[in-house]
């Protein structure tokens, strides 16, 4: 890792726990946490399933293809795909398999 | 038969069951009257879409009541990745190949759903299979496909399967072909068939093959979301094809009767021309059938909608899904959100008749515990004996659609469970002796999806 474009990025589970790891400009949030071997979940790599549902409560992150997976309700309230996330400045992403569980709930209930 | 070295013990060293010169059995009634009662079973095991860092596995539980591991996952395949979602899985060879030499059912093909990834496993030793071949995702994509879902061998040899989406997990969806090394062979039909996928079905001695709609990947990956319903973002179609031309020939909407059409079963005899579909969001099993100059299907069998205590809207049953007995007598079905499974007398295919049916978990169960086991399901994948005396299903449907309508599922994992089945009564009880716990393993607590025996089963083998 060098130069000015690792990013700070503080990733924090709803458990309490919080990692930093450095992701760099032209990685998603889940290689540069692959790198510092951190598990998150995660499915198809593409963008397409949303398994890798991270929240930014701070900072600026680019998806590098359309996040199919997200709907507009998603993306205004902050949710992003970590297999296609960038970051853009340093950022606070809540990570963890329940934030994908928030993105739909029962319907009938 | 109850030699205890009949077909189930033996590896498959050239002495085929049923004494067929290739895999399987000559007729469904052979495979009624040769088969021996299954001693293992193979059911695929979750954790992807947790924070269980352990990849999904291929797991061998022994059902065998004389053994010392009765009830318990004696073995474990793991896979080389995280994050799969190992869905359904089929054999390389089934009953449809009785007579084409050489070939044996010993390989396992086993998709990854969310990753598209496909696995080979060989079950040449039947209590402990080996991963032997990995097609990575990148070539799926290749072919403009991805999201596997049901593996069938085809008669000749090769393997096909349904794809539910485009490479990016957009509409259209397709089938896949490997060839007899499990090399990818390319996309079998012309594209632009269909849209939306999801099972199938075929009869070769009708030139027939029927499939049948979810939604595209990208839809339903994520969760169920009612918009998406409103929006027509999921299916309500069957589409029957040509089977040596591959091109659809009639395509039947089942309109709002039939909202999520998932799994497709032909009768096993290779004579018939009926079949079923479970139509899971509007809780419907349509009977389809060859009325001579065209296809019809209607709508059989209706499970209303339950008001329930604290909830807003009435629940539908949730009919994920349905098989046929060996002898075409009986067709049971899984209710998953109500929680019951259900058994029909379909001697007339047109008129099915209630038999009997069971109460385990969901959420209108009133879940009595099995053996102080607090069920987190409902009923899912069904599995039934050859002999059709024994039913199994586990309750997990698909990790994210598990996490929003049963979220204790994830902390406590899913379990296996059995019924006995009375064919000549059309009655069943459950066994509270038998439970496996895929909550007990040692990487943490799974869910449990599809079953399959090494000798084949009521979901998989085809005559021709
Ligand atoms: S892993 Fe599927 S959207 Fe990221």
């Amino acid at each position: 890792m060098s130069g000015s474009s690792v990013h700070e990025t503080v990733l924090s589970w709803s458990a309490g726990h919080e990692r930093v790891i450095g992701a760099r400009a032209d990685e998603s949030v889940l290689s540069a946490a692959e790198r510092a071997d951190l598990a998150l979940p995660f499915g198809c790599r593409t963008g397409a399933c949303a398994t890798c549902t991270g929240r930014v409560v701070d900072g600026r992150i680019e998806h590098s293809r359309p996040p199919r997976a997200l709907k507009d309700r998603h993306l205004a309230a902050g949710y992003v795909l970590l297999c296609i996330a960038e970051p853009r400045s340093d950022c606070r992403i809540e990570v963890g398999s329940d934030v994908q569980t928030e993105l739909v709930s029962n319907p009938w209930k | 038969m109850s030699d205890a070295r009949g077909p189930n013990e033996t590896s498959t060293d050239g002495a085929q069951p049923g004494g067929s010169e290739g895999p399987g059995y000559t007729t469904p009634q052979a495979a009624i009257e040769e088969s021996t009662p299954e001693k293992v079973a193979y059911v695929m095991g979750l954790y992807v879409g947790t924070d269980v860092d352990a990849p999904d596995f291929l797991g061998v539980v022994d059902v065998d009541p004389d053994s010392d591991t009765y009830t318990e996952v004696i073995d474990r395949v793991e896979m080389p990745n995280r994050g799969d979602e190992l869905h359904h899985f089929g054999w390389n060879a089934c009953s449809s190949s009785c007579h084409t030499e050489g070939l044996e059912r010993r390989h396992l093909v086993i998709p990854g759903q969310r990753s598209s990834r496909i696995h080979i496993v060989d079950t040449n030793d039947r209590r402990n299979p080996e991963l032997t071949k990995v097609i990575e995702p990148e070539e799926v994509f290749e072919h403009d496909l991805s999201a596997p879902h049901t593996v069938h061998c085809i008669p000749d040899g090769n393997i096909l399967i349904s794809m539910l989406g485009d490479r990016d997990g957009d509409l259209p969806g397709g089938f896949l072909a490997l060839d007899e090394d499990f090399e990818v062979e390319g996309r079998w039909e012309p594209p632009g068939e269909i849209e939306m996928n999801y099972d199938y079905w075929y009869q070769p001695r009708h030139d027939v093959m029927v499939s049948s709609e979810w939604a595209a990947p990208k839809t339903y990956y994520p969760g169920f979301d009612l918009d998406d319903v409103e929006a027509g973002n999921y299916g309500q179609r069957i589409h029957v094809w040509d089977w040596e031309d591959r091109t659809v020939e009639q395509t039947l909407d089942l309109g709002e009767e039939g909202l999520i059409p998932l799994e497709v079963r032909f009768l096993h005899s290779p004579e018939a021309t009926h079949g079923y579909v479970g139509a899971a969001l509007s809780s419907n099993v349509f009977h389809f059938y060859d009325a001579g100059d065209e296809w019809r299907a209607e709508s059989v069998i209706d499970v209303d909608a339950r008001e329930h205590e604290g909830w807003e809207m009435p629940v539908p049953g949730l009919v994920t899904d349905l098989l046929v007995s060996m002898d075409d007598r009986y067709l049971f079905f899984s209710n998953w959100l109500h929680g019951d499974v259900r058994m029909y007398d379909i001697s007339d295919p047109s008129n099915p008749r209630l038999a009997d049916r069971i109460w385990a978990g969901g959420h209108f169960g009133d879940p009595a515990p099995v053996q102080n086991r607090e069920l987190a399901g409902g009923p899912q994948m069904l599995q039934l004996s050859l002999d059709g005396e024994r039913l199994y299903w586990t309750t997990s449907l698909f990790s994210s659609w598990d996490n929003q309508f049963y979220p204790e599922e994830a902390e406590r994992g899913s379990v296996m469970l059995k019924a006995d089945v009375n064919p000549r009564r059309g009655t069943m009880q459950l066994d509270e002796e038998f439970l496996v716990d895929f909550g007990e393993l040692p990487t943490g607590p799974a869910r449990a999806h599809e079953i399959r025996w090494p000798d084949g089963d009521c979901t998989s083998d085809v005559w021709q």
